[in-house]
């Protein structure tokens, strides 16, 4: 079974949901091969996930069966959710039982707080080796996803707990949404340990959280800059947990004075704290910052996890695998994904990348052979740990409004250019509504004109 | 500007709606976008207008406005 969840225990505890409800591994198995019963083979299936133990049973059926999920929020805007079938007409749509039945579907089944709807869509031909879809930028509903195979995902979930030492014993907080990569490779390095995952809706606000923290034994942690952000302000760092063990942290680089906080927490409780590195197109992650090596190297990305190898391409083009350098950061491992897809046909391609990824990301790399991020070639920002397409951002705009866009910006806000003072407030508002972005990580600019090359395209640094 | 409508205007300003409806039933319970992003950005601006650092528990309860002026008070803020 995928992930090798029938080899645990079959009454070890598989995950625990917000209200201390337990799902045994056993009873997991049964209603992953439940769902394969109404599921046929190669289907595609749209999942709207919420961090619920059924939403791991439906990506987990899916994959098992061999139909192909996409995975995205439940509470994602539902026009972004309605161009997204029209452009995949999905077979099949697993939702929770509380969203509507908006396309009034006829209902086959029900699991552990999910409705299995069947879409009437014709199923059409997809390539042999795709097992899952995420999307690249999920809150701007862009249509570009990832294509995924079931080797990218066992990869990424061995790897991950090898390099992590995760065991059967550990306890890991889900806070992170399992649609988002770095979610979905929490659940999977677990699980296929044998670990119990405590999954939540609630937020690091929510003195509920902090409680389910407290009587589940939490053993591990993993955030995004803006999650470790949050718990500074909670003061998080001055008190012991003492049944933590592992801090770790994606997502996207913290400040040296924030990632020194936590070193400094770590080394004084006897707690490991590893910063890791990764993308959606690795299938999370790609490198990780041994415990012990933390204090020394600051803010470092560290080096592959087992199976993967990095190389930094030169201002030739070449491949260097040691000494001192800086260029793009080009991954190799099982982790890599297939490609993308825009569009239905793209579903019948095959592996593009053969297992090498140019990360859009530039990197140096010191003496000891450590990585360190310091700069993007790519054209998307990371705001509260959300991925943003800026392009997606632009094309948003225009297809709303009669408007010529340009997006920048920085990690900190995202700037968008427009060139009519009538639609400022009204762009933002779009903006907000359809990505769920909070108002102060986005700033509406009014100017003349987008600045232009001579050849047309738009010159980012210039407006 | 009174510190009563101080804290109503940092309201406002947060959550992007008009000091009107900031008032004592505005609570995590009904206001749509009220997560973690907003109630730390909530939490730091009251800080700094204020000049105090609240304690974790004060933070976690930081929930409505009736709460909030709560909190305030015992800091020595009166609204």
């Amino acid at each position: 079974m995928v992930l090798n969840i029938n080899q645990v225990n079959s009454e070890a505890t598989a995950i625990i949901d917000d209200e201390g409800k337990a799902l045994t591994y056993g009873q997991l198995c049964h209603y992953v091969e439940l769902i394969g019963t109404q599921i046929p083979t190669r289907s595609v299936v749209f999942v709207l996930s919420k961090n619920i133990p059924g939403s791991v049973a439906a990506l987990l059926g899916c994959l098992n069966c061999g139909a192909v999920p996409l995975l995205i929020g439940s509470e994602t805007d539902a026009d972004l959710v309605d161009s997204l079938l029209q452009l995949y007409r999905p077979q099949y749509i697993l939702q929770p039982t509380d969203l509507p039945n908006r396309h009034h579907l006829e209902k086959k089944a029900e699991f552990l707080g999910f409705d299995i709807f069947a879409t009437g869509e014709v199923p059409y031909p997809i390539y042999r080796d795709l097992a899952l879809l995420l999307p690249t930028s999920g809150s701007t509903g862009s249509p570009k996803l990832v294509r995924h195979s079931l080797n990218n995902i066992e990869a990424n979930a061995k790897n991950v707990a090898e390099g992590l030492s995760i065991s059967l014993k550990d306890r890991p907080l889900l806070i992170l949404p399992m649609h988002y990569t770095m979610g979905l490779s929490i659940i999977c390095s677990h699980l296929v340990v044998g670990a119990t995952i405590v999954m939540t809706e609630k937020t690091l606000t929510d003195r509920a959280l902090w409680k389910v923290f407290e009587e589940q034994k939490i053993t591990s942690l993993t955030g995004v800059p803006f999650s470790f952000e949050i718990l500074n302000k909670l003061r998080f760092f001055r008190n012991d947990f003492p049944y933590l063990n592992l801090i770790s942290q994606g997502g996207g680089k913290l400040s040296q004075e924030l990632f020194s906080t936590i070193v400094t927490y770590a080394s004084e409780r006897g707690k490991r704290f590893v910063a890791t590195y990764g993308q959606t197109e690795a299938t999370a992650r790609m490198s990780y910052l041994p415990a012990e090596k933390a204090a020394e190297k600051i803010c470092s990305i560290g080096l592959p996890f087992p199976n993967g190898t990095f190389a930094i391409l030169d201002e030739n083009g070449n491949e260097t695998i040691t000494g001192e350098a800086t260029g793009e950061l080009v991954f190799k491992g099982p982790n890599v994904t297939l490609g993308y897809a825009k569009s239905i046909e793209d579903l019948t391609l095959g592996d593009e990348n053969n297992g090498i990824l140019f990360t859009g990301d530039i990197a140096m790399r010191d003496g000891d052979g450590y990585y360190f991020i310091v700069g993007r070639k790519s054209r998307f920002l990371k705001l509260y740990g959300i991925r943003v397409g800026l392009d997606d951002v632009e094309n948003l705009v225009k297809s709303n409004f009669p408007l010529d866009c340009a997006c920048t910006g920085n990690d900190d806000k995202m700037l968008v250019y427009i060139t009519d003072s009538t639609y400022e407030e009204k762009v933002k508002q779009m903006i907000l509504s359809k990505t769920g972005l909070f108002h102060q990580a986005i700033e509406v600019i009014v100017k003349d004109e987008i600045t232009r090359s001579q050849a047309g395209k738009v010159i980012y640094s210039q407006q | 500007m009174t510190t009563l409508e101080q804290l109503v205007k940092i309201f406002a300003d947060t959550f992007q709606v008009s000091t009107e409806q900031i008032t004592d039933g505005f609570s995590s319970e009904t206001v749509d976008n009220w997560d973690s992003v907003t109630q730390l950005s909530l939490v730091t601006t009251v800080e700094d207008t204020f000049d105090i650092m609240l304690d974790t528990d004060d933070i976690l309860d930081f929930k409505s406005f009736s709460k909030a002026k709560e909190i305030i008070a015992k800091y020595g803020i009166n609204p």
